[in-house]
């Protein structure tokens, strides 16, 4: 998978959690798993002129904290409010990645979130890892895309 | 949910309307977050999301004359994002009809608006100050 297609994401992760947030975000380098099994795991699809998934990991602190920062409101577990609030996240992150990835003459279309609700989820086999810490915790992001031939 | 003034784009109009709507989807949030039983909530609920219905529209409105006026270039894409916007409220608000104001499905909408509202407002939006800063538009005529 060629680094553009994931600074792309990247950086739409990055803006997303700095404008909507003022959270600051980098890579981490440290890989401890790829799923929680705590908190939330939201997955959308992109077709086009690459086609695959990407799932975002938020454990469950993490959640928590960017709902309560979003809301003003202290927020205690995990339910429909915050997985419906963090899916909206994952559906703006991922429709800016798809804007960056036009820089590259990649049009991409992407699906609306859906939420893994398996208690032991898996990431698809051959993802890339983008691991990132944020000042308010961890964030995976799992990501396996294709090229199609045009 | 807090305003920010921040999340100014130097537009009085839309300012004010925008910091009215943090208050109002706050206010609505807060209602369906409390702890009071559903049902003795239900008739607030109901009374801010009409309210809100009618207000997203007019602010809807307001915002595209004035991107309108300032010959802003992403009035098109913009006014997408509104249309769909509505569309997914007309249809969150025909599933609340039909199912009664089912709590689930209410609390989802109120998720999804929070994080919405604050990317429009503090992201998508902040591009029609920027473009009418550059354009020298004065701000406060609209």
């Amino acid at each position: 998978m060629k680094a553009e297609y994931i600074n792309s994401i990247y950086q739409a992760a990055q803006d997303v959690f700095k404008i909507m947030l003022d959270v600051g975000t980098q890579k981490d380098d440290v890989i401890t798993h790829e799923v929680t099994d705590d908190g939330a795991n939201i997955t959308i699809k992109l077709q086009g002129d690459l086609s695959g998934t990407i799932l975002f990991s938020f454990p469950k602190e993490t959640a928590l904290e960017m709902v309560k920062i979003m809301s003003g409101m202290e927020m205690d577990k995990l339910d429909s409010f915050i997985i419906s609030a963090l899916s909206e996240v994952v559906n703006i992150i991922c429709g800016n990645a798809a804007t960056n990835l036009q820089k590259y003459n990649k049009h991409v279309d992407i699906t609306p979130p859906e939420v893994l609700e398996d208690p032991a989820p898996k990431a698809a086999d051959n993802c890339e890892l983008l691991p990132l810490k944020t000042d308010i915790g961890a964030v995976k992001l799992n990501i396996k895309l294709d090229e199609n031939d045009k | 949910m807090m305003w920010k003034e921040k999340y100014k784009i130097g537009v009085e109009l839309i300012d004010r309307q925008h910091e009215e709507l943090f208050r109002r989807v706050s206010d609505f949030i807060g209602t369906v977050r409390s702890e009071v039983p559903w049902e003795e909530k239900l008739s607030k609920i109901k009374e801010t999301l009409e309210f809100m219905k009618d207000y997203v529209i007019t602010h809807f409105r307001d915002e595209e004359e004035y991107q309108a006026k300032i010959n802003y270039p992403g009035l098109e894409k913009h006014k997408q994002i509104h249309d769909d916007f509505k569309a997914e409220v007309a249809e969150f608000v025909q599933l609340f009809e039909e199912t009664g104001f089912d709590e689930d499905l209410v609390q989802r909408f109120s998720g999804k608006l929070l994080a919405w509202l604050i990317n429009h407002v503090a992201g998508i939006d902040q591009k029609i100050g920027e473009f009418a800063k550059k354009q020298e538009v004065p701000h406060h005529e609209s």
